[in-house]
């Protein structure tokens, strides 16, 4: 009996008739879960780096699923980059001249954020469940509640907008594609002016509306070899690397007056 | 293709765009011997450079230029050495003055404006007053009549001032007072505008000192050298707003383009000359004002705010 179950088991993704056979009397389904992971766990930015795309793969444990056509799973992945206060600016016009005038702290604004989904967001869960898991632009946690303030959620937009141009900021409601009833997979593209640190990535599965499981995994971005030196010697060696500057300088100034000096 | 990341300013900027900027003020300053500082700044500001991060990177590549041109002065001995410490000694504190209020301006996200106002103001005075005096020149070289010659040294009221000293090389027996205030101002103007300040620091030198002339801009380059190091070196640690990457892109294209530009402003004629800079001067001042009074695209602006601040 239970070497025919076993073959029955092998024979599962070809047959589907006798799928039927085989999942029938399985007792009480284990409940389903995710499994995620990312294509690389560690980003080296060099002086030739032009931004980079990554993958979010993962598998629905225990999948449900009938057939590939007929998903029953949402899956929504989140990616956070390492947060940091902004001040966000808006002109105004003073004596004919555009100043910058009103400004607004935001004290975590993610350097990165995107979320990927396998059909539109707003869709796949509430409106409540979204908001506590941070899922979507609207949702983000700058650090400032704007909710009361028509004004402070102008300059929330803008920021989200201006984040967004510079492509920091992405939603892409078919960002996630099934592969078969269980495999599915989503790209991240990240662009040049990525800041370095801890990316969390987070993976959501749903059903019908309901949370079924989650799942985290994290991403390093580092500045390696010559754009690395030359970041921390700006920012933890200044004397130094203003130093290295001058000497720089007088040296391009001394080679200029060797070579093509006159007499 | 030849797409570079500038680490501190952090933007994407291109290597040959930056490379033929440095070129082209170096080229222009070359031909009509000016530092070339007050035409770098608002130029990488034009290509996206933050303001504050030009103001200290064209500061670094002024000291390449001015290293070249005091050494060429210094072997035909046209430094005043004691006046040119002087002179650093008030431009380091000017230095640090504006260095300070620079910051200051940042913080409360008004550098772009005040630098740029600033920048309309000097180039639209100094571009006006040239384009005026090269006209005028020109007429006169029309009409035949011979250039004016430049009045006999006088005593004016800087000779009244205490705390003298001796400047041999000058021939002059003045106060410090008037070459320590001098040197301040060029020393403020360098780092709140990342000018070399040659065109302020060479005409008080030759009215208000009353220095020889053949030795004034010989001492304006030591000054200037020392005085730009010195801003270089505040900028970085103060505001971290010096970007090496591209200082030394400028750097690069700058000598290189200053060498043809010697060479080319010696087969032009002094006034026209003079007349081609204060026009192209004239158009910088423009441009920038137009920045300013036009409404911009985009009324918003985000800026990271530095952890200790």
């Amino acid at each position: 009996m239970r070497s025919a179950l076993m073959i029955a088991a092998l024979l599962l993704p070809l047959s589907p008739c006798l799928a039927q056979v085989a999942v029938t009397p399985e007792p009480a389904a284990p409940t389903e879960g995710v499994q995620s992971d990312i294509s690389t766990r560690e980003i080296s930015i060099q002086s030739n780096f032009t931004g980079i795309e990554i993958l979010i793969f993962g598998s629905v444990d225990y999948s449900t699923t009938p057939e590939p056509e007929k998903a029953v799973h949402d899956v929504i992945m989140v990616v956070r980059g390492p947060s940091q206060p902004m001040v966000v600016r808006r002109k105004e016009r003073v004596a004919g001249l555009w100043v910058n005038g009103e400004e607004r702290v935001f004290p975590t604004v993610p350097g990165f954020y995107t979320v990927l989904s396998s059909r539109p967001f707003r869709a796949i869960a509430s409106a409540e469940t979204l908001k506590e898991l941070g899922v979507g632009f609207t949702n983000i946690n700058l650090g400032l509640d704007a909710a009361g303030d028509p004004i402070e959620q102008t300059f929330r937009s803008s920021l989200i907008r201006l984040k967004q141009r510079a492509g920091l900021f992405q939603e892409h409601d078919d960002g996630v594609t099934f592969i078969g009833r269980s495999l599915f997979r989503g790209t991240v593209a990240l662009p040049v002016n990525v800041p370095v640190g801890l990316y969390v990535v987070d993976v959501y599965l749903f059903r019908d509306g309901e949370l079924l499981s989650r799942n985290q995994s994290t991403l390093k971005v580092n500045k390696v070899g010559f754009e690395r030196l030359v970041y921390l010697l700006a920012f933890r060696y200044p004397f130094l690397y203003g130093l290295i500057a001058v000497l720089i300088a007088v040296a391009g100034g001394l080679v200029a007056w060797a070579v093509f000096r006159r007499e | 293709m030849f797409q570079i990341y500038l680490p501190v300013a952090e933007i994407s900027v291109n290597l040959l765009v930056m490379l033929g900027l440095g070129a082209t003020v170096g080229f222009l300053s070359g031909m009509f011997g000016v530092g070339g500082g007050f035409l770098l700044t608002p130029l990488l500001m034009f290509s996206g450079v933050p303001p504050a991060i030009a103001v200290a990177t064209g500061a670094n590549q002024i000291v390449a230029t001015s290293v070249s041109g005091a050494l060429a002065q210094w072997r035909r001995g046209n430094i005043d050495i004691k006046m040119g410490w002087v002179l650093i000694a008030g431009g380091v504190v000017g230095a640090l003055a504006g260095t300070l209020l620079l910051k200051v301006l940042r913080e409360a996200g008004q550098a772009g404006l005040i630098i740029s106002l600033t920048y309309v103001l000097f180039l639209g005075v100094i571009g006006a007053l040239m384009l005026v005096e090269s006209l005028r020149a020109m007429r006169r070289a029309r009409a035949g009549k011979p250039v004016r010659a430049r009045r006999a040294a006088q005593h004016n009221w800087v000779h009244g001032l205490p705390f003298k000293m001796r400047f041999p090389d000058s021939r002059l027996y003045i106060s410090a007072i008037p070459p320590l205030v001098i040197g301040a101002v060029v020393g403020l103007l360098a780092a709140f505008l990342g000018v070399g300040g040659g065109f302020i620091m060479v005409p008080a030198m030759i009215y208000l000192l009353r220095m020889p002339t053949n030795i004034v801009i010989g001492t304006s380059m030591f000054q200037i050298i020392f005085v730009t190091a010195v801003v270089t070196m505040l900028h970085a640690t103060l505001n971290q707003t010096l970007d090496v990457v591209l200082a030394a892109l400028l750097v690069l294209g700058g000598v290189i383009g200053g060498q043809f530009g010697v060479r080319a402003g010696q087969k032009l004629k002094g006034e026209q000359l003079r007349a081609l800079l204060a026009l192209m001067v004239l158009a910088v001042a423009i441009r920038l004002l137009f920045d300013l009074v036009l409404r911009p695209a985009d009324l918003f602006s985000i800026a990271p705010i530095a952890a200790g601040a």
